[in-house]
């Protein structure tokens, strides 16, 4: 299992195009993955979950990956939030 | 007795009919025991209505294309993963099996958890995601209730009265035959008012008080042109009825007979309009309009929205079938034109860069990957053996960006030859001007290129030093500009001095009300979206070319934006 600080580091926070991309890229990979944040614990894998996070700009938020990929899988996820989620131009 | 109700136009337009009331569905589902024996046909039944919802929501994807595609696309590819979420399937099954309720029921005791938590939460956006888990459990539950035929009764004719509208719904009705909707909320920003849009079909939203007044068979006349909805219309509302209904009869007959006319000035010169296009549906469109041919297709789609990267085959039968739809026109094919903000998911893009817009993108990225570049390249080349094509290479810069493409296209030549393929006669080669660099050093690659096609929408971005997508800045993005009016038509009139073909495929050239100023400038060849192709035919054939390019020198000495407006009220 691993575990990673991440930030919200778009302009718009987790909203739905934003959290849709973080699904879709975690459903690419076999492990679990789970966000916890302002007092939730949520499957990462599920875009309502993500979404019930409502995670403002800035926030920080910890993934928990489990599983045979999970070093990928994190690293991908990580590199998401650190682009921004691709937004911004 | 007649009573006006106010709301706020989202897509324009008029229409009478009579009224069908869609209560807010409180999903008030009930609470049905099933026994042990019932189960697998109950699952049975509840796997079918998934099946059914997401391949209706696949459907509507498919059927949406260009700039919709991509607005509206992004919300049914919401609605898609909402449905298969884990957090609501998974369960779902178990509540069945286990708990012996009707599907039904268990789809609302999963809907139900998760709305609770959306309720408590104290922003307005993320809490309103609680529509978009309603929309997704509606379309499951009317699926669960679907009988044969798809269970809802003649909606054509009929004006809808409801709560909000969601994209997939309004595409459903609009096919069935309805003719305007009114939601009592909702907002012109919406993508169901972008749809409606671009279906043509009347919405106005915000209309207060609508629930309350409005009764199903009411006859309605909609205006969402003026922002109005009257109930039991009177004489004068159906007189004004008629008329805009006729005015706009003539207005859409007079376009449709240009279908099969030549666009030829009133003077008589011949204009090529060439289609701008990505999906099958732009070919056959652009074919039935009589465009000259395509001027821009481009090639993303092939590369995003998938895993990994297509394949020479597959990139030649897309282009392949582009040719042959094409039936002997010329097919102008731009290779890929990606940048980091659109490439993460091909893998191509390395990193997220601070300035995409001035990054590694289009013919620098294809550069950059010289086998993927090579591919495409040859996958087009092959599929020039069934009809003419032209090369489109975008985001050219130098002269050393052109030769090694040259280098490419031909080492793609000899290998084809060499393995004994066939490469079409015609196979052009062009750059597309969008950096200023480009455009003020034509004569640098003039004699490396067969045609140019200006992409107004890039260049005015880089000259002006504008981002197009800025909303504080939408007065300062606009072609009207004094300095891209004059190196436009430059570009023009270098293009007719050296015998180099020159078109324009950006916005610029799709909106009638510019056809004056490129005509003026220079312009022959026009590269726009099919939907706009007739309206600037029919600009075109009003014009006299003759006396606009003698008025050329005074729309180049124009020192402002007013000045130019000043100059086009006078055409």
């Amino acid at each position: 299992m691993l575990e990673r600080e991440l930030r919200v580091s778009n302009k718009l926070g987790l909203h739905a195009r934003a959290a849709a991309k973080l699904v879709q890229l975690l459903s690419g990979f076999k492990s679990q993955a789970t966000l916890l944040g302002r007092g939730r614990e949520v499957n990462a894998k599920s875009i309502m979950g993500v979404l019930l996070l409502a995670a403002p700009p800035g926030a920080t938020l910890v993934m928990r990956v489990d599983g045979d990929d999970e070093a990928e899988a994190l690293s991908a996820a990580a590199a998401l939030f650190e682009r921004g989620f691709d937004e911004d131009g | 007795m007649r009573r006006a109700l106010r709301g706020v136009s989202a897509s324009r337009g008029i229409a009478l009919g009579r009224a069908r009331v869609l209560q807010p569905r409180a999903l008030s589902v009930e609470e049905t025991r099933i026994t042990a024996d019932q189960v697998p046909a109950e699952l049975a039944r509840l796997h079918a209505a998934l099946d059914a919802t997401r391949a209706e929501l696949n459907a509507l994807r498919e059927r949406l294309h260009g700039a919709l595609a991509q607005e509206v696309g992004e919300f049914i590819d919401l609605h898609a993963m909402i449905l298969d979420d884990p957090e609501l399937l998974q369960g779902l099954d178990d509540l069945v099996r286990t708990g012996r309720y009707g599907a039904d029921f268990a789809l609302k005791l999963q809907r139900d958890r998760l709305a609770s938590v959306f309720e408590g939460m104290d922003d307005d956006y993320f809490r309103s995601r609680l529509e978009d888990l309603d929309h997704v459990v509606g379309r499951v539950h009317a699926a669960l209730h679907r009988r044969g035929d798809d269970g809802i009764e003649g909606l054509a004719g009929e004006i809808l009265v409801c709560e909000t509208v969601a994209p997939a719904e309004l595409a459903a009705w609009h096919a069935r035959g309805v003719v305007g909707v009114a939601t009592r909320a909702g907002s012109p920003l919406s993508h169901s008012a972008i749809l409606a849009r671009s279906l043509h079909l009347p919405l106005l939203v915000n209309v207060a008080e609508l629930l309350a007044h409005a009764n199903d068979g009411d006859a309605l006349m909609l205006d969402a042109s003026h922002g109005e909805l009257v109930l039991e219309p009177g004489a004068d509302d159906l007189r004004r009825y008629h008329a805009r209904r006729d005015q706009i009869g003539r207005e859409r007959a007079e376009l449709a007979r240009l279908r099969r006319e030549p666009t030829r000035t009133r003077d008589g010169v011949d204009i090529r309009l060439y289609a701008n296009a990505e999906s099958r549906e732009d070919v056959a469109e652009a074919h039935g309009l009589g465009a000259d041919g395509v001027g821009l297709y481009r090639t993303e789609f092939l590369f995003l929205q998938r895993a990994g990267l297509p394949t020479e085959d597959e990139q030649f039968l897309a282009y392949r079938d582009l040719v042959l739809g094409m039936a002997g026109r010329v097919a102008t094919i731009r290779t890929l034109d990606l940048g980091a903000d659109k490439a993460d998911r091909t893998g191509l893009a390395l990193r997220s860069e601070p300035n995409p817009a001035l990054g590694l993108r289009g013919v620098r990225l294809s550069l950059a990957h010289p086998d993927l570049f090579l591919t495409q390249l040859r996958a087009i080349l092959r599929a020039s053996a069934y009809g003419p094509v032209r090369i489109l290479v975008p985001m050219v810069s130098s002269r050393e960006e052109m030769l090694r493409v040259c280098g490419l296209l031909d080492t793609a030549r000899a290998q084809l030859r060499h393995e004994g393929r066939q490469v079409g006669p015609v196979a052009e080669l062009g750059a597309m001007i969008e950096v200023p660099a480009a455009a003020l050093g034509l004569g640098d690659i003039v004699d490396l290129v067969d045609f140019v096609s200006v992409g107004t929408n890039d260049l005015v971005q880089y000259l002006l030093a504008t981002d197009r997508n800025h909303e504080a800045l939408a007065e300062l993005y606009t072609p009207r500009h004094p300095a891209v009016l004059r190196l436009l038509g430059e570009l023009f009139a270098f293009g007719r001095r050296n015998g180099i073909p020159v078109a324009v495929c950006g916005e610029m050239a799709g909106e009638a009300a510019n056809a004056p100023l490129l005509l003026a400038l220079g312009l022959r060849d026009f590269s726009l979206h099919p939907s706009t192709l007739l309206e600037v035919r029919k600009a075109i054939r009003e014009l006299d070319l003759a006396s606009l390019r003698r008025r050329a020198a005074t729309l180049l000495r124009c020192h402002d934006r007013d000045a130019i407006e000043r100059w086009l009220e006078r055409c």
